[in-house]
């Protein structure tokens, strides 16, 4: 590379335009222009330049869950999910505060190099978060940390491509790392990346960054012979070039210059510019360009004009920083931004320019209680600055209440910086100000010391506690003083030499806890029995006391029982220790609880006995527990696997029954019976009666039920009414549903029924016009304050847009009404929808509108709008639509009303007007309502309606880039569209966009299935996923899983697009809709949905692979016919469905013995057997299989023998595999086939020498577990133990679970054979799958080695053959 | 300290019926002392237990505060907030507790 540059120099040399520099020469002359004036300016995502300040929000929401439901290995899922996790911790840091942490950096970067091999995105994402994001850190630092963090996930195995270098460039730039840039062409070179064109133009901008503007023409040069367009990226760089050479006049030239090469300035160009200025101080200049910068209509954002105000500062300028700070317009978006520069101004050590700035920050003081500037204070206090400064600027900021309580604040910081003289200079502002300062306060230090075991330090700081008059209390001596010495005794005894021991009762007091939680007990008893307590009543009665004394107990009782009696009756009897009201019960209720829980259950189950014996002793010192207790110590001996010890632990309870309800489940023939019988005897029947209709409801027999109901009419109860209402309602019965529902009220006027048997009311008699009828169900509803769930409104909306697609208006408003005001459901856009659906099938769209801003001026909500506003535009209403945006804007803000109308516009694709709107000043992005958009561009596979969205969202503020681009992806995979996607790889670099791994993966995806080599590392989970995805093809349809099916389908859908007549995604069929429907679970929807889709779309099929799944399900579902239908429907369409389909079509029809259907299929796919991979034994397996079924065995034996001995066999004998027919008879336990099977099998052996039937005979009788009959068999028919070729195949398939009879079928196998070759094949093939081999194997196997003379590659077992047979026999018998 | 402060809360949490609130958002400044003196104005504070991390020597901003009856607790709960130091906190009838304490118990190993 670098030598291609020195090639290129004669081409600088070329140009003669005396007056320019070299640089601009070249950009006058003719064959650059083109490019230039045709390159749109580049985004002004970052600053090239100055580089100061944090760029377009780089990192975006990854709050998405990955859907991950393939099984792929632990690691690599843990490494995707990793990432997410990173990102969206490093993302949220930047929202909310502008910048990362160093710490939070850190630990991404150690948890990343952790969790074993980076993934690529992540070191794009730690190396782009090293420049400007952290203002916390010098410039040379962050470098340091870029370069760490390069070197380190390199030597991890992260794969860098083009991408990471650009990033590290930017780093650089950033950073103002001065570096050589040919060195970094050739590190490229040698790591063979080829540098694309933000490369250069990043190349470019380090050279201007020192000033060094030959450099600059080089590459500038070099991007010319490679015909790259010259941006406004590169032009603004070079304004920054001459000015830091110092020649002002050029820099002020490139603009003419970029006029000239049709390329209007931008904001970047002139915000180099005016950096340049103030780099020299020259406030006047700032002004002038500024002022000439509003008169063209550009737009300089707050962010510019902080990147000014540095850049004055660091030049020793702050003069001039009021003056721009005046410019600012302070809105509230830009205070991430705003905080970015304090911070940064902090660093470089420019404090006061910082709360300059700070102060300066818009902060809503409505409710007072809201700090801000903390990040400052906290930033002051890491980089040290003197305290008296920080005293000042805490006061200023409490002056102005912009921070309530800024001292605490601060002092809290040194306290987890450890500064001790921090601190205490800050605890004493503290003092002064009026506060009190608190024990805990010096908590903090303490630890600090503490780990270290630092003495001195802990005396120092309780020498500042007596100092600042705040004595340590217990809790500071137990948890934080004493586990610093090596005893209580040195504690005390060098505290008190040192003066710290100002209060010797405390200390004795921390003291006795501290030996009570180290389980000393001998002290505890003897202090607690000694009468001369150096203890306060009250804290001997608090009950933390008691606490520590249970816990004392619980570890006492691992060794010694003996003592915890004592203690135990202590705590129970004397009244010292239990005085308040809940007394003794609860406190020992509570200690045994504490104990077991405090236990391990294997701890409990080995102690079992010994905790017995304690309870027994409780019991006889007359101690009991209160009864709840008891209940939780016995869900705690249930969850340990001990129950035997619940009685035990129920005896310290005063006894109580437990009520012991039993239920009785009935048949409903037992059930009427019994009726019947009681009826005779003129006994109560209610109850049978009750449990008989709700059995005859759950056989969804309405007939009967009703008649029962009819007859025993007076011994009817709420629960029989209530369940057969819903039976009325499930079979559409409004007639009899609200009859019933009168008997039920006469019944019982304030019994209740289930939510959704009132909703199901609802729903049959508004379906069947009884309009007041379901309203007066509402009504009642309310009034009896029945519980509403989401489930439930949902329904409600079900019910109304029924009624709306029916076009009954009234229904629909009426019921909406009364949901609505009785308060049933909220109003929400949701349940609001049809209301606007009657009025838009109707195409009465001024209705349509009324009705939704009489929903909003009612309800809050505008349901529909986005529909509304379309269909508008596209009748081109502008009254109306000037009426809705109105009220819109007046109603739920204007951002909502731009939204509203940029998707209206984008929707009917009048993307000038879109684009004016999304340029409104002020407008960010809001997340939920682009990805609803994009979602339903997704659905409805709007190319170039998604396209132009993400293309105008480009400059939105706080847009989440990846994720539109994500989308956009999604879009294009659907479609197979893999030159698009290409585009999207290139302006994802330019945008200086992280993709997340998702993105990358859908994107190599697209490529792979275009046959395109893919351009970076793909990240590794998705091989694995791959993988997975095509095994669960291949192993059909049991396992078949929704990616699975998704993914099939998806292919489908693009092989169908490339012959060119899918119409299978059409409009609202999208593919997701498809698999949900074909999912197994839902195939009777599917029938409703069809036929929606082929009434509305013209032409709608299904294609090959949903056919053939369709079928797959049919046959699982056991609808045999309908498989029997769409596989004739898709013949008809000269489609070709799967092998698998077809297959469980056969063999489903065998099993149901239909030997007719299964001749119909054979004539079907007659001819498509081998395209679609269909053997002709599945037609000969399973029609001798139906036969058998039928009863037919004669036929069907007849039938193979055949075909096996005639002469021209349809199937060569080798193929001729019955072992199918075999196992399905084996299975089924058709004996008598089973026997005539096995005499043929061997007739055909013994008298035609076809050996093969009568090896997949014993073959499958040994995998039916049936050696008996495979000895016998192998015993009468030696020949079988010859067709080695056959048993080896078997071995190998079933290896692993035949390893049971494995010696066995080694003998038979090798020991009449002496076949070498094939044993060690065998070993070979097990050993590798690490099958486990015994002992008798392993002899065999070596003493066929040594008499084939060869050497044996284990230790061969040492005793007989005899002794390994017994073993294994032995073994055997045990286990069975 | 730390482990049996918390050991302490388990055992208000399990008893449902006691009038116990569970106190948010705690500022650093204060520890249980001025817990129990802020709530204090509502009725007699039994109990108040703030467990203080003892790696950092901070606490966690979570606490208990059980009153002596539950009038007193409802009287601290009607309130829509509460400032202690400055900072408005979350104070809300810990009735949560029991499902919470059964479903993950939080368990002690004793030291050795």
């Amino acid at each position: 590379m670098a030598a291609l540059l020195r090639s290129s120099c004669w081409l600088l040399r070329a140009g003669a335009a005396p007056r320019l520099p070299l640089s601009l020469r070249l950009l006058t002359g003719g064959p650059g222009r083109p490019h230039a004036a045709s390159y749109l300016p580049a985004a002004r995502a970052g600053p090239v330049a100055g580089g100061l300040l944090s760029p377009a929000r780089l990192y975006v929401i990854a709050a998405e869950k990955k859907d991950i439901q393939e099984e792929s290995t632990f690691s690599s899922r843990r490494i995707a999910s990793h990432f997410d996790w990173a990102l969206m911790r490093l993302d949220n840091s930047v929202r909310r505060t502008g910048r990362i942490p160093k710490m939070l950096l850190q630990k991404v970067f150690d948890d990343t190099c952790r969790s074993g091999g980076p993934g690529s995105s992540h070191a794009l994402l730690l190396l782009r978060s090293c420049g400007s994001l952290l203002p916390e850190l010098k410039l040379e630092e962050r470098t340091e940390f870029a370069h760490r963090i390069w070197d380190k996930l390199q030597k991890l195995g992260a794969v860098y491509d083009v991408s990471h270098y650009n990033a590290l460039l930017k780093v650089y730039l950033q950073n103002e790392y001065k570096f050589s840039p040919t060195d970094f062409l050739a590190k490229m070179e040698e790591a063979n990346i080829q540098p694309n064109r933000v490369t250069y133009q990043r190349l470019i901008a380090s050279y201007c960054n020192t000033g060094d503007i030959e450099g600059a023409s080089k590459i500038l040069g070099f991007m010319k012979t490679k015909d790259l367009p010259v941006t406004e990226a590169v032009f603004s760089a070079l304004v920054t070039g001459h000015a830091r050479a110092g020649d002002m006049q050029n820099a002020e030239n490139i603009l003419t210059v970029m006029r000239e090469a049709g390329i209007e300035p931008g904001p970047d160009t002139y915000l180099a510019l005016l950096n340049a200025y103030a780099e020299k101080g020259d406030i006047d200049h700032v002004k002038q360009t500024l002022e000439k910068v509003e008169k063209s209509e550009l737009h300089l954002m707050d962010r510019d004009l902080f990147q000014i105000i540095f850049s004055f500062s660091k030049a020793g300028y702050p003069q001039y920083v009021s003056e721009i700070l005046e410019k600012v317009t302070c809105e509230r978006r830009y205070i991430p931004d705003a905080m970015n520069l304090i911070l940064l101004l902090v660093t470089e050590k420019l404090e006061d320019v910082a709360l300059q700035i700070l102060l300066a920050c818009p902060i809503s003081k409505e409710d007072g209680i809201s700090d801000f500037g903390g990040f400052f204070l906290r930033h002051c206090v890491t980089m040290n600055t003197p305290v008296e400064k920080l005293t000042d600027y805490c006061k200023k900021l409490k002056e102005i209440q912009m921070h309530s309580f800024p001292l605490q604040f601060t002092l809290h910081c040194a306290l987890l910086a450890k500064k001790t003289d921090l601190a205490k200079a800050l605890m004493k502002a503290v003092k002064e100000e009026g506060f009190p300062i608190r024990t805990h306060y010096f908590w903090p230090l303490l630890v600090g010391h503490q780990k270290e075991k630092n003495v001195q330090g802990i005396i120092e700081v309780l020498k500042v506690m007596q100092e600042l008059g705040v004595p340590p209390d217990q809790e500071t001596y137990i948890g934080y003083v004493i586990p610093c010495f090596n005893s209580i005794k040195s504690a005390r005894a060098i505290l008190q030499e040192n003066g710290c021991l100002s209060n010797s009762d405390t200390f004795s007091q921390a003291e006795l806890r501290s030996e009570a939680v180290n389980g000393n007990l001998d002290f505890v008893l003897s202090f607690l029995e000694s009468n001369t307590l150096p203890l306060s009543l009250q804290s001997i009665r608090s009950s933390l006391l008691l606490d520590y004394i249970c816990f004392c107990l619980l570890l006492l009782l691992q060794c010694t029982i003996f003592l915890s009696y004592q203690i135990t009756e202590l705590l129970y009897k004397d009244g010292r220790y239990c005085q308040e009201p809940p007394g003794p019960t609860e406190a020992v209720g509570y200690f045994l609880y504490n104990l077991i829980d405090s236990m391990s259950d294997s701890e409990v189950q080995a102690k079992e006995e010994r905790l017995r014996q304690y309870f027994h002793q409780l019991k006889e010192m007359n101690v009991k527990i209160p009864e709840n207790i008891c209940r939780g110590i016995r869900n705690l001996l249930d969850s340990y696997h001990v129950p035997e010890l619940i009685k035990d632990a129920y005896m310290l309870v005063d006894s109580e029954n437990l009520d012991s309800q039993k239920t009785v489940q009935l048949r409903s023939s037992e059930l009427e019976s019994r009726l019947e019988t009681l009826k005779a005897e003129d006994k109560p029947i209610r109850d049978v009666l009750k449990h008989l209709i709700l059995a005859l409801c759950s056989q969804e027999n309405m007939q009967k039920a009703l008649e029962l109901k009819a007859k025993y009419e007076s011994d009817m109860v709420i629960g029989g009414y209530a369940a057969l209402i819903n039976l009325c309602c499930r079979h559409d019965n409004a007639e009899d549903a609200l009859s019933l529902k009168e008997e039920f009220d006469r019944l019982d006027s304030s019994a209740v029924l289930d939510t959704s048997k009132y909703v199901g009311l609802v729903r049959v008699l508004a379906k069947h016009g009884r309009l007041q009828d379901a309203i007066n169900i509402l009504k009642e509803m309310k009034k009896k304050d029945v519980p509403i769930k989401d489930s439930t409104v949902l329904s409600f909306f079900h019910i109304l847009n029924g009624a709306a697609l029916r076009g009954e208006i009234e229904t629909v408003k009426q019921l909406h009404e009364a949901i609505v005001t009785l308060g049933l459901a909220k109003p929400s856009t949701n349940i609001s929808f049809p209301l606007i659906t009657v009025y838009l099938e109707k195409d009465d769209l001024s209705t349509a509108l009324d009705v939704a801003i009489d929903c909003c001026e009612k309800y809050k909500i505008l349901p529909r709008m986005h529909d509304i506003l379309c269909k508008l535009i596209e009748k081109g209403e502008t009254d109306l639509i000037q009426k809705a945006m109105d009220f819109v804007s007046q109603e739920q803000g204007e951002m909502v009303m731009l939204y509203d109308l940029f998707f209206a516009f984008l929707q009917t694709g009048n993307y000038k007007e879109a684009k004016k709107i999304i340029e409104t000043p002020g407008i960010r992005a809001r997340s939920t309502r682009l990805q609803w958009f994009c979602d339903k561009c997704i659905a409805n596979n709007q190319v170039e309606t998604l396209e132009k969205l993400v293309e105008l969202t480009q400059k939105l503020f706080e847009c989440d880039r990846d994720q539109m681009y994500y989308n956009l992806l999604k879009l294009y995979k659907m479609n197979g569209d893999w030159q698009r996607a290409d585009a999207v790889w290139n302006k994802i670099q330019e945008e200086n966009i992280v993709p997340r791994e998702k993105t990358l993966r859908l994107l190599a995806e697209i490529l792979r299935d275009g046959n395109q080599e893919v351009p970076f590392e793909v990240p590794e989970w998705y091989e694995d996923e791959k993988h997975s995805l095509n095994s669960s093809l291949d192993s059909s349809s049991d396992s078949t899983t929704e990616p699975g099916l998704q993914k099939d389908i998806l292919n489908a859908c693009q092989l169908k697009q490339s012959k060119g007549k899918s119409i299978f995604c059409s409009n609202i069929f999208n593919i997701r809709t498809v698999v949900f429907i074909i999912s197994p679970w839902c195939s009777t929807i599917y029938y409703h949905i069809r036929s929606i889709a082929e009434t509305h779309i013209k032409g709608f099929t299904l294609n090959d692979a949903a056919n053939s799944l369709l079928i797959i399900t049919q046959v699982r579902r056991d609808y045999l016919k309908e498989a029997l239908t769409t596989l004739k429907t898709a013949l008809d369409q000269q489609q070709t469905p799967s092998g698998t389909a077809v297959t469980r079509l056969i063999q489903a029809l065998a099993m149901k013995g239909d030997v007719e259907n299964i001749e119909v299929v054979q004539k079907m796919v007659n001819g498509l057997e081998d395209s679609i991979g269909l053997s002709k034994m599945v037609f000969i397996n399973n029609t001798a299989l139906a036969q058998i079924k039928n009863n037919n065995i004669d036929v069907a034996i007849e039938n193979i023998e055949n075909m096996l001995t005639s002469e021209n066999p349809v199937i060569e004998l080798q193929y001729f595999g019955l072992a199918y027919l075999f196992r399905k008879v084996i299975e089924e336990q058709l004996e008598p086939a089973v026997e005539k099977i096995s005499i043929m099998a061997e007739r055909l052996a013994n008298q035609f020498a076809i050996y093969k039937p009568v090896t997949d005979f014993f073959l499958q009788l040994v995998d039916a577990g049936k050696v008996d009959d495979a000895r016998a068999l192998l015993q009468r028919c030696g020949a079988i133990a010859e067709q080695t070729s056959i048993l080896l195949v078997f071995f190998l398939r079933n290896a692993g679970k035949q390893g049971k009879v494995l010696s066995y079928w080694f003998r038979t196998l090798f020991e009449n054979t002496k076949d070498v070759t094939s044993a060690k094949a065998l070993y070979e093939h097990l050993t590798a799958k690490n099958t486990k081999l015994d002992d008798l194997f392993l002899k065999r196997y070596a003493f066929l080695l040594k008499n084939a003379g060869e050497s044996v590659p284990f230790t061969e077992p040492p005793e007989s053959f005899e002794f390994y047979v017994q073993q294994l026999k032995e073994l055997r018998e045990n286990s069975s | 300290m730390a482990a049996s402060a918390a050991r302490g809360a388990m055992a208000l949490r399990r008893n449902i019926d006691r009038p116990v609130a569970f106190v948010r958002k705690i500022p650093w400044t204060a520890a249980s002392s001025q817990l129990k003196e802020y709530f204090a104005q509502f009725g007699h504070v039994k109990r108040c237990i703030v467990p203080f991390d003892k790696g950092t020597g901070f606490h966690r901003g979570l606490g208990w505060v059980q009153f002596s009856s539950e009038e007193e607790l409802q009287n601290a709960l009607q309130q829509e907030y509460h400032i202690i130091d400055g900072v408005k906190e979350s104070l809300f009838r810990d009735a949560n507790g029991r499902k919470a304490a059964q479903s993950q118990p939080v368990r002690f190993t004793p030291p050795k």
